[in-house]
């Protein structure tokens, strides 16, 4: 037991020269592997005809995709199908040597065997790399060779991709880290040893793949925030050329035509938001009187039918919205055809009159039943012998609500109430996209659609990176305030 | 149910004000079980009611069809709901949409059960971290319009798999999963690994199995959450209309001011009566909003069963 300890302890305390190698290479070997799905790092564009959202992995496997823009190029054979499969080939070896590297990179998690000989993957592989990216630099030089001779060197615009000089500097970056780490390895001191890795390596290695497709789809979008700081048209460049600083956030805010939108669409949300929050204590009401009823049968039958509105989309709610409430909707036919008054025909949908009331309204209808499961189940949860003790000492129904269930319940609201708080800027877009029209667009426009449609519509990316900017750190500001609080009065916290 | 009967033996006078409540309680509820429930039922009837009734107004709270004399009887006719294979582009936005149902939620519970899984074990390499790692990112994320051009960076739009891939890691599945197997007893794993069973042996032979449950909510949410889906086919699918998801296609179908009724391919199978009643551009809408209404309405009986399974664990924080 002793010995496994020792022998443990000394495994972990690597000399420094061999630690610094191995980490640098297990760093370059994941952004290697990441490098091969990013488009912008495909050191197989060597055409501006080839998609510029092919990655390397695309270009390696889907010919379809790489040559989708190229028609007229491919049929006159301004570029040789030859070539773009050779490219193809070529990239296909590219992403062996990365896949090397990573496994060696993974098995230098194991102990000294199995790091040792994951070591020589790279060894392999990096030179392997180094071969697809000589392919591909062939490729290259046999597409300029051949559009200079027929002289469309101009159309089929051929270069050399930034891609191109990365992966070269991964390649001999890996080989060098490896080949270090290897030999500050030493010898081999155990002939009997056999290549294990500590399951607390083991583990993280199968938990990995998780933790790359939460990163690269929840925290690498935090590498757009650059725009915020860009002079940034869409198909366009980003560098020195185009950097503004700050200057986006000022013009938000010192604008004049600006300023009033935000004020209005921050009027807006708050105000929904605030409707929001003031009647957050609807569904407990929903729950308590719903457990006043007797009929246990009636209280399933209530809370089966008020939840469905819950399931539908905002889309289909709009579906219904205008089946009730537009030019030939119920409320109109009803009018004409049952009660018999004529030119009923308002479309209610486009009367912007109290339209954070309406949208309150649809957002109850939707949500109160669902919300008001949770109390339910609270309710359903309190020790029934409270109610009794009450009873017998002459409590009336109101007097155990107010004293046993609504006190019962009041820890889930507070949870409910300050991330409600927190999340007072983001009230979502769908409900107010589908809702909006022409008439209402003014009041109904809240932060969150105000993005979409300056972002999105208008295509002002760096004005409306640096709105969504201001709206996560605000966002996480109050988050944190939500959360203080709830530690200070409750001694718990929400996240 | 014991609980409750003895409960309500204890009320041993009931007052009159006590009626009132309990009347104007249940009234209440009536009314409001109601309006949950009403448009649906007049968007159905709508349907299936006879097309020009439906446009004239006269259908209200009953499915009409016109006899031989032409009045109008109690009936109903789903002649609508065939006539929609003659609508253009409703068919691969119905494809999609079920693909991606399938495939994403499969995804996802996978993911989901295995992360949530590992994350169990103390042993991992800074597992406190990565646990984290993964649940802050419910509270945070960069903005739409970043995250957009992360998509585009990836070559994620104009992509079906744009879909399925992002949607795979769910951090409040994990901690669903995760908070599930704690209550699971150590011990069964614990023998199965003296046994000798590799950790993935475990995850497949003993907390795949135990965890059914949980497993099948968050399944059941993420397939109603995936059919429901708009945003991303919004933002994403700019030039791939055969991409959108029906949602999409139906946000289109309200809007669109030109008559639904052009848009049907010409010379299909439908007889002419039936092309002319289907001309109809709000007869269109509301059977389209059916149709993705019903797959929803048909798997809410089952869902039921996990609502307080699915929003009470939640509430268990991270």
């Amino acid at each position: 037991m002793e010995a496994t300890v020792q022998r443990k302890t000394r495994a972990e305390q690597l000399p420094p020269v061999q630690r610094i190698s191995l980490w640098l290479y297990r760093i370059a070997a994941l952004v290697a592997v990441m490098a091969v799905f990013f488009p912008p790092m495909n050191p197989g564009r060597i055409s501006e005809k080839i998609n510029e959202s092919a990655s390397l992995f695309t270009t390696g496997i889907s010919y379809g995709t790489i040559t989708n823009s190229m028609g007229r190029i491919l049929r006159s054979q301004w570029i040789r199908n030859a070539d773009i499969t050779m490219l193809m080939i070529a990239c296909c070896v590219v992403m062996a040597g990365v896949i090397l590297c990573a496994a060696g990179a993974c098995m230098s998690l194991g102990n000294r065997k199995m790091r040792r000989r994951g070591l020589l993957l790279p060894l392999a592989g990096a030179p392997v790399m180094g071969a697809g990216l000589f392919l591909i630099h062939r490729t290259y030089a046999g597409m300029l060779a051949h559009g200079e001779e027929i002289g469309k060197l101009e159309t089929i615009r051929i270069i050399l991709p930034g891609g191109f000089t990365v992966f070269c500097v991964f390649a001999g970056f890996l080989f060098l880290t490896a080949l270090t780490a290897f030999l500050a390895s030493g010898r081999e001191t155990d002939k009997a040893a056999q290549m294990e890795m500590d399951e607390k390596y083991r583990l993280f290695l199968m938990m990995l793949p998780v933790i790359l497709l939460s990163f690269v789809f929840s925290y690498l979008p935090i590498w757009g925030w650059r725009f915020a700081f860009f002079d940034y048209t869409p198909g366009g460049n980003i560098g020195p050329e185009n950097y503004v600083g700050f200057r986006w956030f000022s013009f938000l805010f010192n604008d004049p035509a600006n300023a009033k939108d935000l004020v209005r669409v921050l009027r807006n949300t708050l105000v929904m938001s605030g409707l929001g929050i003031a009647t957050s204590w609807l569904p407990i009401a929903f729950a308590v009187l719903l457990a006043e009823v007797r009929s246990t049968k009636f209280q399933r039958f209530v809370q089966t039918f008020t939840t469905i509105p819950n399931f539908i989309s905002w889309v289909l709610v709009y579906a219904i919205a205008i089946c009730i409430f537009s030019t030939d909707g119920f409320i109109n036919s009803f009018l004409t055809n049952v009660m018999h008054v004529s030119g009923a025909n308002t479309n209610y949908l486009q009367i912007a009159d109290h339209t954070w009331l309406k949208m309150l309204l649809w957002g109850t209808w939707k949500g109160i039943g669902w919300s008001a499961i949770i109390y339910i189940a609270g309710i359903a949860g309190i020790d029934q012998q409270l109610y009794e003790a009450a009873r017998v000492d002459g409590a009336n129904r109101f007097r155990c609500i107010w004293h046993i269930t609504i006190p019962g319940l009041m820890p889930t609201y507070m949870v409910m109430l300050l991330m409600s708080i927190g999340g007072i800027l983001s009230n979502g877009m769908e409900q107010y996209l589908v809702f909006s029209n022409a008439m209402n667009k003014d009041v109904i426009e809240v932060l969150d659609l105000y993005v979409y449609n300056i972002g999105i519509g208008q295509n002002q990316i760096s004005l409306s990176t640096v709105v969504g900017v201001s709206k996560s750190l605000v966002g996480i500001a109050l988050l944190f305030t939500a959360n203080g609080i709830s530690k200070a009065i409750r001694g718990e916290s929400i996240i | 149910m014991k609980k409750k009967e003895k409960a309500a033996s204890l009320h041993i006078r009931r007052t009159a004000g006590d009626w009132i409540f309990d009347t104007a309680v249940v009234v209440f509820f009536c009314v409001f079980t109601f309006i949950c429930v009403f448009p649906f039922y007049y968007l159905l009837i709508n349907t299936i009611s006879d097309n020009d009734l439906v446009t004239s107004g006269r259908v209200n709270f009953f499915p009409l069809v016109k006899d031989a004399a032409g009045q109008a009887v109690f009936g109903a006719h789903f002649s609508n709901y065939s006539a929609l294979r003659n609508v253009q582009d409703l068919g691969s936005s119905v494809f999609v949409t079920v693909a991606r149902t399938i495939l994403g939620t499969a995804l996802m519970v996978i993911t989901s059960a295995w992360a949530g899984y590992l994350v169990t074990k103390q042993k991992m390499w800074k597992r406190s971290f990565w646990y984290r790692f993964l649940v802050v990112t419910m509270y945070f994320n960069a903005g739409l319009v970043p995250w957009y051009m992360n998509m585009l960076m990836m070559g994620l739009t104009d992509n079906f798999l744009a879909y399925i891939i992002p949607g795979m890691v769910a951090p409040y599945n994990i901690i669903l999963v995760k908070t599930y197997i704690e209550s699971i007893p150590s011990s069964l794993e614990e023998s199965a690994v003296i046994d000798g069973a590799s950790t993935v042996t475990v995850w497949r032979k003993i907390i795949l199995p135990l965890s059914i449950p949980i497993l099948a909510t968050i399944a059941i949410f993420g397939a109603v959450g995936n059919w429901n889906s708009f945003q991303d086919s919004l933002l994403l699918m700019n030039n791939r209309p055969d991409l959108y998801t029906l949602q999409h296609r139906l946000y289109i179908y309200l809007n669109s001011s030109s008559n639904l009724g052009a848009m049907m391919s010409q010379g299909g199978t439908i007889s002419e009566q039936a092309a002319q009643s289907m001309l109809n551009q709000r007869v269109i809408q509301y059977t389209v909003s059916m149709v993705s209404i019903i797959p929803i309405l048909m798997v809410y009986p089952f869902m039921q069963r996990y609502f307080v399974k699915g929003i009470m664990l939640g509430a268990v924080k991270g």
